[in-house]
């Protein structure tokens, strides 16, 4: 039985999204509704093997004795697989939407189904080798994706993207094939698989570093991080779900299951490492937060937005501690809600209205309530006003990081405040703009602006509930973080 | 009892704002009697709630098992609750007739609901986090009366604003977070609620904290270093919202200090140290400095703003003495000063209104034209400035006698100089606009009918004008009132 649920959430979408590929579908709607369909039934399947609580270790393809693709479900997996479930099938929704008069459909839908599948891959990875190749993956069927408007621009964001992942790829392969060698290549555990140091503690720190660096290219830590702003001219939809959540947040994950599962937090922590990998991201935070707000293209906002926050995550988790390990679960699924809902409202205002900058939103709050009243929750959330989720996670980082009590954990925090009210200005100055205009306005520039269809307002109603509730009743998200992290 | 009471209290104006936001279409006369009644209701609550027994409290929602969402009501809520529903009601009365003076009422009668819903959960919260997330929506909600007439100034003012505040709020959740880690619980106890056990050899990072949170939430009071933001708001916003910025919405950031001084920290962890020294010298600093500035502006509303930095200071330094008196004379000063700012804040406004005058320059004669007016700018002038009987002397008494009897080596006789520097000034600052008003010099020819507005003007004043001066001459049961407060705490 959860062979069989596994399978359907990974091949159900890989196998129909390849059929999309091959089989040319004549009509638009057929296309769109076999997409939700599929979509709607792998996350179904992800929600059985949730509710289940189904914990079983299925061994796909044996390769050799220590390369194996295997599946197996854990607590962190669980959480990641369960924010893929929930915003995939949302996400298909607003593309039916956002899509209406693209061309090359097919393409679009077709990679649209197979990333789900591998990102599934992911998130069920039993070990390292297993997610290393469902990653790697992941970079080759999002690479249509991001081409797809079939730009100039496009093309060029494509080739970048795809130099930044693979190069970041092989720092990763470095550091697996450290692993691999000194037979840490097992099941992932809590605790990790390697035992001792190899060659020597500095030896290990530059392997993790390499590995965090290259895992971490898709988590745009500084000075990687340059691809993901030139990805932004993808249709929204990729933004919103691909690079705000599942490619990112597959980044952190892996990063997650490097320190936490494979090197260990006890051969790790205390080492120059890790006080290199959370300088590292404390700066970035910093880093995005400022490049946000100097923006001035709405969704580069939200994009160098998402490069500070993914580093709340990988702050998080670079605390190497239990309740750091929490924490960054915690900033995953609320950054993944909040962002999400923040794309999607630049997304309706860029498909319906054709508005990218910042200073033509000027007044557009009174034409498009729904969609604005849903970007302040977003604002609010992000923000980390109480009780919106976002609040919430980032608690738990600060008080993570207090609890570690080093130097390098009080300035991360320093960082991780500045960086709060840096993203209190990026994205109020869009809130206050939106709703109150200047004296000068007279209503003209916004006088054809309407409204999204309800294909781009379900979803975004949904999200912005939702970062209301998992903020108002949070307890059970925070202990199964809490489960997932051995608390 | 207390839940179903608190609920409405949050439920009338959050339901009446929407209400307001929604009726953009509706008559003038509907959009008044919504928010009078609204208000009004608020009042009665308030009311009502002055007969349930102390210390009532109820739980909301809790996020996690420390982050809830929790109210309880104290004698300092009912303290700044009588500021929230009064001040806001008289001010609401003075707005329905100001309001014609510039457009969008609709929206702006919203967001002065909005402001009083987020003050009432402030004012009633039982733990940090709570006052936290409902001083982050005062901010929030407040932004768009600074926004109101959307001008240049005005846009610039409210964006620093946000800034300042929400960087006030950071070093705040800075400062909560570090406390919840020190303390068994996030919930204000009397005293303070540090486990001192854990706190022993973390003492100077819990006094760098703690000072750090009380500068963050001073951003809201105007206190220095985060005071720039005020100066620039609170004249830009329509005159109704001056008044209540400046009268009841600093008090929010009053209280965020007097709730983490007296209920987290406790006031014998602070007490005899360096942060005393620094917060104190801070204040004064602010007290200077604000009638200073005040002293030097012509532009009557942004004259009556710096006033606000200085005495809003005055309570801080109250606080921060940490005695008996001194914590009296604070509580007594965030009474006197609301009503007296509020009261001439509205002046300003109905100066303004009726004659399009706003510096003090021009003000020559209008107490010929506006008596009414004047008289009241005047009465509260005189309160503010400390001349016994009106009200603001007994709060300066106690202030000064506070600080004597601390035993602070140098502020001891450093604050009541300082605060008898800073009278001399507030009445060089107020005392000219009711000179000129009253004595235009015999070259003046009096123009104009003489008029006070309608009695939505007039009659908000006569009311503040009053309470200002009575609150002095029958001061015994506030004073009182206060004086049992105070010793709660200490």
């Amino acid at each position: 039985m959860a062979r069989l649920l596994y399978l359907i959430c990974i091949f159900l979408p890989l196998l129909s999204g390849t059929a999309i590929l091959i089989f040319r579908f004549r009509s638009a709607r057929a296309l769109k509704i076999l997409t939700v369909a599929c979509i709607c039934a792998a996350s179904a399947a992800a929600f059985a093997v949730l509710s289940a609580d189904i914990r079983e270790t299925v061994v796909f393809l044996p390769f050799s004795r220590t390369l194996s693709i295997v599946f197996r479900l854990d607590g962190a997996g669980r959480f990641f697989l369960g924010i893929v479930a929930a915003l995939w099938p949302m996400t298909a929704l607003y593309a039916c939407s956002y899509m209406d008069g693209s061309s090359h459909l097919p393409l679009f839908f077709g990679f649209f189904c197979i990333s789900y599948g591998i990102t599934a891959g992911i998130a069920l990875a039993g070990n390292l080798f297993t997610m290393y190749v469902f990653y790697e993956l992941l970079t080759l069927s999002t690479v249509p994706l991001v081409i797809h408007p079939l730009t100039r621009d496009a093309i060029r964001a494509a080739k970048i993207y795809f130099v930044y992942c693979m190069g970041g790829a092989a720092l990763g392969f470095a550091s697996m094939l450290f692993l691999l060698s000194n037979g840490a290549g097992g099941m992932f555990v809590p605790g990790g698989t390697l035992s001792s140091h190899p060659y020597g503690t500095d030896i290990t720190c530059l392997f993790y570093l390499l590995g965090f660096l290259g895992f971490g290219v898709k988590a745009a830590i500084f000075p990687l991080y340059a691809w993901l702003p030139e990805v932004s001219v993808a249709p929204t939809p990729v933004t919103a779900l691909l690079h705000a959540v599942a490619v990112v947040k597959a980044g952190a994950f892996a990063v997650m299951r490097l320190t936490y599962n494979s090197y260990g937090t006890a051969l790790l922590s205390g080492t120059w490492a890790q006080y290199t990998v959370m300088m590292l991201s404390a700066f970035t935070i910093f880093f995005g937060a400022s490049r946000a707000v100097k923006a001035i293209h709405f969704k580069r906002r939200l994009v160098y937005s998402t490069v500070a926050n993914l580093s709340y995550i990988l702050f998080a988790f670079s605390l190497m501690t239990p309740a750091g390990q929490q924490a960054g679960l915690l900033h995953m699924a609320a950054h993944a809600c909040t962002k999400i809902l923040a794309f999607f409202c630049a997304g309706a205002v860029l498909h319906f209205n054709g508005l990218t900058m910042i200073g033509e939103l000027e007044g557009i709050g009174k034409k498009m309530p729904v969609t604005f009243a849903c970007f302040t929750c977003a604002a609010l959330s992000l923000t980390g006003i109480p009780p919106f989720t976002g609040f919430v996670s980032k608690w738990h980082i600060l008080t993570a990081a207090a609890g570690l009590g080093s130097v390098y954990a009080y300035i991360g925090t320093a960082f991780l405040l500045a960086g709060a009210l840096l993203s209190a200005v990026y994205m109020f100055t869009v809130v206050l703009h939106a709703w109150f205009p200047g004296s000068g306005f007279s209503g003209l520039s916004v006088e054809h602006v309407r409204e999204a269809d309800w294909r781009m307002l379900l979803p975004m109603i949904l999200l912005a509930a939702g970062t209301l509730l998992c903020g108002v009743f949070s307890g059970p998200i925070v202990s199964a973080a809490a489960a997932a992290a051995g608390m | 009892m207390y839940a179903v009471l608190m609920i409405l209290m949050l439920l009338i104006p959050a339901g009446a704002g929407i209400a307001e936001a929604c009726m953009k279409r509706a008559s003038k006369t509907a959009q008044d009697a919504l928010l009078v009644s609204a208000l009004a209701a608020e009042t009665l609550l308030y009311a009502l709630l002055l007969f349930l027994p102390v210390n009532s409290s109820f739980l909301l929602f809790s996020m996690t098992d420390v982050l809830t969402i929790k109210f309880r009501m104290d004698g300092f809520s009912i303290l700044f609750l009588a500021l929230v529903t009064v001040g806001f009601l008289l001010s609401g009365i003075f707005a329905t007739a100001y309001m014609d003076h510039s457009g969008n009422r609709s929206s702006f009668y919203a967001f002065l609901l909005f402001s009083q819903f987020a003050l009432v959960g402030m004012d009633n919260a039982a733990n940090l986090i709570t006052m936290y997330m409902f001083f982050e929506m005062a901010t929030l909600l407040s932004i768009p009366l600074v926004l109101h007439d959307r001008t240049p100034e005005a846009i610039g003012a409210s964006m620093k604003y946000l800034f300042y505040s929400i960087a006030g709020a950071l070093l705040g959740l800075l400062f909560i977070f570090v406390a919840s880690r020190y303390s068994d619980t996030l919930d204000f106890t009397r005293g303070g609620s540090l486990n001192l056990s854990a706190v022993s050899g973390h003492e100077t990072l819990l006094l760098v904290v703690s000072l750090l949170g009380i500068v963050g939430f001073g951003a809201k009071a105007g206190m220095y270093p985060l005071h720039g933001w005020l100066p620039d708001a609170h004249p830009v916003a329509p005159a109704p919202a001056s008044a209540v910025l400046s009268g009841v919405i600093t008090k929010a950031g009053v209280l965020a200090i007097l709730r983490l001084i007296y209920f987290v920290v406790g006031p014998d962890f602070l007490r005899g140290t360096w942060v005393q020294t620094v917060l104190l010298s801070l204040a004064l600093l602010t007290v200077f400095m604000g009638s200073m500035m005040a002293y030097r502006q012509d532009v009557l509303k942004k004259r009556l703003a710096y006033s606000s930095v200085s005495q809003i200071s005055y309570v801080l330094t109250g606080l921060f003495l940490l005695t008996d008196q001194g914590v009296q004379g604070g509580l007594l000063q965030i009474l006197f000063h609301a009503c007296v700012k509020i009261c001439l804040f509205l002046c300003a406004g109905s100066i303004i209104f009726h004659s399009g005058k706003t510096r003090v320059s021009e003000l020559l004669g209008i107490g010929k034209t506006m008596p009414v007016t004047l008289w009241s700018f005047t009465i509260a002038s005189l309160s503010l400035i400390g001349i016994p009987p009106a009200a603001g002397f007994i709060s300066k008494w106690y202030l000064a006698e506070g600080a004597l009897e601390s035993g602070l080596p140098v502020m001891n006789w450093l604050v009541p100089v300082i605060l008898l520097i800073s009278a001399l000034l507030t009445a060089a600052y107020l005392l000219p606009v009711t000179i000129r008003g009253f004595f235009p010099g015999k070259d003046y020819a009096v123009s104009g009918e003489r008029s006070d507005g309608i009695p939505e003007f007039w009659l908000p004043l006569v009311i503040l004008a009053a309470m200002s001066l009575l609150l002095g001459i029958f001061g015994g049961t506030v004073t009182e009132w206060a004086a049992s407060l105070a010793s709660l705490v200490l």
